[in-house]
């Protein structure tokens, strides 16, 4: 042998040496691969072998309507100690599923309510049924055959307290992934019990990405219906009152409110704006004998403030209206309004608010008939006694906005009250200067928890003044032609305001952000979902 | 600002005589010529103010209240005189649980120690918001009791204090 071939041969031998142990580790791993699939394969054949409940359970198909089952589903909030005993079908969510030995307790959530559901292995149930139960991903939407039962001891942790449901047959209907973007339980719980425990609670910023599982959660649920309810209250009211809604364009030519926070769209050739406010057309349709009027829609300001209180887009609900001889009817009309909404509020919708407050503690809101209204002097004078300094003509800092509201509900134990006769300085141009005294204006703002919700005013309904104002303003009279056009032809005294639904929602239940009450919030940072 | 003090502190004293006063040094530490000689230092200025208005139990009356008053003067000047923004919440927060319950400084007799106390803390309650004034409220009251004391206040403004609390609940 040569020196190379003598060096080959060691490298040969290494290189077989190597090639053993590969060999060797290969077989090993072939091995025990071939063990575990052989024990897979006889669990597998026991679990098939005792499965006497297949039937009863699994994913289902994809509902595609391929047949109309004449099935009455109950409701989680029907399931009471009354229908006890009875077979019933329903639907809902799972929100948890825990096994435990030959049992599996699941909560099923529907909505505001949730019940406790019970899998025990017996003549219904295989233990294969069990498993399957527990292993199903929460969130997944199941159809349920159960027995309802009552319980000897009330189940605190669920709305249904005094039933669960033993399950004879349970099958998904849809199901969740396995990783959840966030877990309910975190987004439902009060912040302070999460700090405590070392439990989680889910930030803004996550609810928001998440919105959709976000809005599950029972608290959620809670605020969007009672948003809903002060819709409908307004509407119902002022209907009652004799307004006319009315539907406005938001895609208009001229900026309504200043140039300076609105959004500007394409339009075909040239370029329009959002509405930044209903003002000029709730004005026109006064000119135009409707009267009273009111109308809710979208509102689109680009302020690009980043604050607990602003969305560039929200719901406004505007009123205007001709009066007879002072403004103050105007107000009167707005303010008992309000208290409608607030009353109705209380009273249809105490559910929602005990619910919110559970996660979300705060004091009932506190209202007086009929409500209470100051002068702005006396404001400033209130101020100044608790020792802020301000002008006469000063607008209210938002601080000061803040403690004038600790200071009336100290003294006159009221969460809401108008202020009125503001300086005309800082009003818009279309104010109504106060005929006795030139520095003021007949405009006022209303206020809930310290914070401003209404700013309104009697409107100039006189061209020729309207004219001196706007200039006075250093406004384009080009730009707000059409709106000084419609007040040339005969125009009745008139006034109104607006509120953002989302504001009012917030400061009624005594919320911190708004955007815990915009289903899908828009601001500065935020274009989704 | 000690000057003023100083003057005020001889009209509360009801000193005939107004006394010149220098300063020395980058800190203006206020000096006093007097018959014996230079005497030197804001605390030290005070206290001869005090024997020559022979008021002496402005100092304390015994061995135990005097070594109190010298305690809360050199606070004064140690802690309190040029204190940046974050110390001021120190000071408030243990001054509010000292006096939890105190009607004076050292007890229930009004000293020295009260008067440059307040005119010391002064600067740094006028500027306190209401929600403030009603957190450290012992230190408010404390403060407004002072405020009102004849013949105290003199060069300072009067700083508001509300008769009822503002902020029940503790979001503000």
């Amino acid at each position: 042998m040569t020196k190379e071939d003598a060096q080959g041969s060691t490298a040969e031998e290494a290189q077989s040496k190597k090639g053993l142990k590969k060999q060797q580790k290969e077989a090993e791993k072939a091995a025990k691969k071939a063990e575990k699939q052989a024990k897979l394969a006889a669990d597998q054949q026991g679990t098939e072998e005792d499965d006497f409940a297949k039937d009863q359970y699994g994913i289902s198909a994809m509902v595609q309507s391929q047949q109309k089952l004449d099935r009455e589903l109950v409701r989680v909030q029907d399931l009471t100690p009354e229908k006890a005993d009875k077979v019933i079908w329903l639907r809902a969510r799972v929100h948890t599923s825990r096994a435990k030995g030959k049992q599996c307790f699941l909560v099923l959530r529907q909505q505001q309510f949730n019940v406790q559901a019970l899998v025990a292995v017996g003549d219904r149930a295989s233990k294969q049924m069990v498993k399957f139960a527990a292993n199903i991903n929460k969130e997944s939407i199941v159809d349920v055959e159960a027995v309802l039962r009552k319980v000897e001891q009330k189940i605190e942790s669920c709305t249904q307290q005094e039933v669960e449901l033993h399950v004879e047959k349970i099958y998904v209907i849809s199901q969740a992934e396995a990783r959840l973007p966030l877990q309910l339980d975190d987004a439902a719980r009060p912040e302070g019990e999460g700090d405590e425990d070392g439990r989680a609670t889910v930030n803004q910023d996550t609810r928001l990405d998440n919105r959709v599982i976000d809005l599950r959660t029972t608290t959620s649920q809670a605020i969007f219906r009672l948003q809903a309810g002060v819709c409908m209250l307004f509407r119902e009211t002022l209907t009652n009152k004799g307004f006319v809604e009315i539907q406005t364009p938001k895609i208009i030519s001229a900026a309504s409110e200043g140039g300076a926070n609105v959004f500007t769209v394409s339009y075909f050739k040239t370029s329009a704006y959002l509405a930044q406010s209903p003002q000029l057309y709730k004005q026109m349709c006064i000119c135009a004998d409707f009267d009273k009027v009111f109308c809710v829609g979208p509102v689109f300001r680009a302020e690009d403030s980043n604050t607990h209180r602003h969305l560039t887009e929200f719901v406004g609900l505007d009123i205007e209206m001709a009066f007879n001889y002072h403004y103050h009817e105007v107000i009167d009309s707005i303010t008992d309004t309000m208290v409608q909404i607030f009353k109705g509020l209380r009273d249809r919708f105490q559910t929602e608010i005990q619910t919110v407050n559970k996660q979300y503690p705060s004091e009932p809101f506190k209202f007086l008939e009929p409500t209470l209204r100051l002068e702005y002097t006396e404001g400033v004078a209130m101020l100044r006694q608790a020792g802020v300094e301000m002008g006469d003509e000063d607008d209210l800092s938002t601080p000061n906005e803040k403690l004038l509201g600790r200071l009336v509900k100290e003294k006159y134990d009221t969460d809401f009250y108008v202020l009125d006769k503001y300086p005309l300085s800082v009003r818009p141009f279309y104010t109504m200067p106060d005929p006795s005294n030139p520095k003021y204006s007949n405009s006022y703002d209303m206020f809930m928890r310290g914070e401003e919700i209404l700013s309104g005013a009697q409107r100039v309904h006189d061209a020729q003044l309207l004219m001196e104002r706007a200039i006075h303003h250093e406004i384009d009279l080009e730009k707000i032609k059409a709106y000084i056009d419609s007040f040339r032809f005969g125009a009745p005294p008139h006034g109104g305001g607006g509120i953002g639904l989302e504001r009012v929602c917030m400061l009624y239940l005594g919320l911190h952000n708004i955007r815990q009450t915009s289903m899908f919030p828009r601001d500065p940072k935020r274009l989704t979902p | 600002m000690a000057l003023k003090e100083l003057s005020s502190l001889e009209k509360f004293l009801g000193l005939k005589k107004h006394n010149k006063y220098s300063t020395q040094g980058d800190n203006k530490v206020p000096v006093l010529q007097s018959n014996n000689g230079p005497v030197v230092g804001l605390l030290t200025v005070c206290s001869h103010l005090v024997n020559e208005a022979k008021r002496p139990e402005l100092l304390g009356s015994s061995t135990e209240h005097r070594a109190m008053v010298h305690q809360w003067l050199e606070y004064r000047v140690t802690k309190v005189d040029g204190c940046g923004r974050e110390e001021v919440k120190t000071v408030l927060k243990d001054l509010n649980l000292y006096l939890q319950d105190k009607v004076y400084l050292t007890g229930n007799c009004f000293t020295l120690a009260d008067a440059l106390m307040y005119y010391g803390l002064h600067p740094l309650v006028v500027d306190l918001a209401v929600h403030e004034k009603e957190q450290y409220m012992n230190v408010t009251r404390w403060f407004d009791h002072l405020q009102h004391y004849p013949g105290l206040r003199h060069h300072l403004a009067p700083v508001v204090v509300l008769r009822n609390r503002v902020y029940t609940s503790g979001h503000h």
